[in-house]
């Protein structure tokens, strides 16, 4: 679905680049769970007021919680939502849910992935071989059923997911928007080529030949605007530069899930006040230190 | 004198499910099965291949296990990392042996629901999601089906609220009236005890020894069929404690039980 994205220089401020997110539309977020997750953007898009977004993708945390604590989204799809066994569910989207303020269309990485391919591919659906049978298939009207035409075989067929914008963080890319990510890439790649645009943060905007040494993961000409927001995937890990921010994590889930008067702290301190006082406040001689032993990396994490 | 704890049981339980030279993966979120499979590998299973649950990173050896699935820990080295349609395309055409599966609840054909309890679009509680799980349920070879809360009453059910993940039969055919190509769940293993699947349906097969089968009867809300074997939960091995201990020095696997599951302990 994208249309090539041409030009040598798409660099733009965090508050523009978030800009392109419009309220209704579809948004697919990069990383996985807990790793490499467009936080910077996903900030600036709520200090934008955007609304009734529809996030799709795969196993997430704090970048859709966020968005749904905000108030900035109708419909989720994605597979997963949580923070695993170390802080539990999801608090907002939990919530969410149970009253009924979100859309839940829990969707399978598969069905995503062939979704997705569908979207790249330019054609109208791809089969899966699962689905028939759970309780997913209630929850997506939008799928079919379809007799194999070579096998006999009955499958659950798919259209396609085209989401108006991806958002992405990487630790490199340059003035073009080329991005060298580290893997997994989980659905990085994907969501580039099917979506009409990328748009990216980078911990540091380097020259093209570094990101061409590094190996190019997505290409500049999908990408739409890129900007450089280091640590910009905070609290999220984003490797080598930083690890998992396990005390912000746990201050974010213990606020989300008080609610009230918390999560309006916690929504004032570290999403209204800006970027800039948002990046001050990062303990980055902890999280850079993994590097150092393994006992230091044990530390980030006990 | 060798002391275990019930963690440290209970992941041996999980590991003894792998076969050697199976491909075997590990959902995230799951930190005793994640231990288990290193465990198998270091023990009886040198052969198998085994694929990190969100880093899909291949026999890698973790610095150690971090309370985050995708994380860098979980790389080391790992002379090769799949990319995620690489291993989900693997799973669905039925090239990976065994899967790791959990729920919030559980019924006695294997089938997991760790999307909503109370379903729907009104659940009383939204889990965090079945990331790939359905699809792959249905064509992975077999499943190790887990839960750590057995005991709780709740998990265990005749029926489940929603159903994510395939077991052996669901309201709409068995798997093989809805063409799926994979067995379907082999073990349950819970923190009371040890089931297989009888003509798809779970069945007790042993009692961890500080649990009476009372214990079971009071917290399965499914028909429990019994049928004891002498064997099938013989105490852990040096070698199979000294490995899981290695691997998961941060005790990662202990968030999966309650604290009173956790003074359980065994010599």
């Amino acid at each position: 679905m994208t249309t090539f994205h041409l030009g040598a220089d798409k660099r733009t401020t965090l508050d523009e680049a978030a800009a392109l997110v419009l309220s209704g539309s579809m948004v697919a977020l990069g990383g996985g769970l807990c790793a490499r997750l467009p936080m910077a953007l996903v900030r600036a898009v709520i200090r934008h007021g955007r609304h009734d977004l529809h996030l799709v993708g795969s196993a997430h945390s704090i970048d859709a919680d966020l968005l749904i604590a905000a108030g900035a989204v109708a419909v989720c799809e994605e597979s997963y939502v949580g923070f695993e066994q170390d802080l539990g569910l999801a608090p907002a989207y939990r919530r969410a849910a149970e009253s009924g303020t979100i859309r839940v269309r829990e969707s399978c990485c598969v069905t995503v992935l062939a979704q997705l391919r569908a979207a790249e591919m330019g054609v109208p659906f791809l089969p899966v071989r699962g689905i028939k049978g759970t309780d997913m298939v209630a929850l997506h009207p939008e799928y079919r059923r379809l007799t194999c035409p070579f096998t006999g075989d009955e499958l659950v067929v798919v259209p396609p997911l085209a989401p108006d914008v991806a958002l992405l963080h990487a630790p490199i890319g340059d003035a073009a928007g080329n991005l060298h990510l580290d893997q997994p890439y989980v659905l990085d790649e994907r969501f580039a080529h099917a979506s009409r645009g990328v748009v990216a943060t980078v911990d540091r905007l380097v020259d093209t030949a570094e990101v061409v040494a590094a190996g190019v993961t997505v290409p500049g000409h999908v990408v739409a605007a890129v900007v450089e927001a280091p640590f910009g995937a905070h609290p999220a890990s984003c490797y080598p530069g930083y690890g998992y921010d396990r005390p912000h994590l746990a201050g974010y889930v213990a606020a989300a899930t008080a609610g009230g008067d918390r999560l309006a702290g916690y929504l004032e301190r570290y999403v209204y006040a800006g970027e800039d006082p948002y990046r001050a406040e990062i303990d980055s001689d902890r999280l850079t230190s993994w590097s150092t032993s393994d006992a230091e990396w044990q530390e980030l994490f006990r | 004198m060798t002391t275990w704890t019930l963690d440290e049981w209970f992941v041996v339980a999980l590991a003894r499910t792998i076969r050697d030279r199976e491909v075997v993966f590990h959902g995230f979120a799951s930190p005793c099965a994640q231990v288990a499979m290193h465990v198998a590998k270091r023990t009886h299973a040198p052969g198998s291949l085994l694929i990190e649950g969100a880093t899909y990173a291949t026999d890698p050896v973790p610095a150690f296990i971090p309370p985050t699935s995708n994380d860098l820990a979980l790389h080391r080295d790992a002379v090769y990392r799949m990319r995620f349609e690489e291993f989900f395309d693997a799973a669905c055409r039925g090239a990976v042996d065994r899967m790791f599966l959990s729920g919030g609840q559980i019924d006695a054909h294997g089938n997991t629901n760790v999307t909503a309890i109370g379903g729907l679009p009104q659940p009383k509680i939204k889990l965090g999601g079945g990331g790939g799980g359905c699809n792959i349920s249905a064509t992975i070879g077999t499943l190790t089906v887990w839960t750590s809360r057995h005991r709780s009453g709740r998990t265990l059910v005749p029926e489940v609220d929603f159903l994510t993940d395939i077991g052996h039969r669901t309201p709409e055919g068995d798997r093989a009236e809805l063409g799926y190509p994979g067995h379907g769940p082999e073990w349950l293993v819970t923190e009371l005890g040890v089931f297989d699947f009888d003509d798809g349906h779970a069945r007790l097969r042993a009692l961890f020894p500080d649990v009476q089968l009372s214990d079971v009867e009071a917290a399965t809300g499914f028909d429990l069929r019994v049928e004891l074997v002498d064997g099938l939960l013989t105490p852990p091995t040096e070698a199979e404690l000294e490995a899981l201990r290695a691997v998961d020095p941060l005790g990662v696997r202990r968030a999966e039980f309650g604290p009173d599951e956790l003074k359980r302990e065994f010599s």
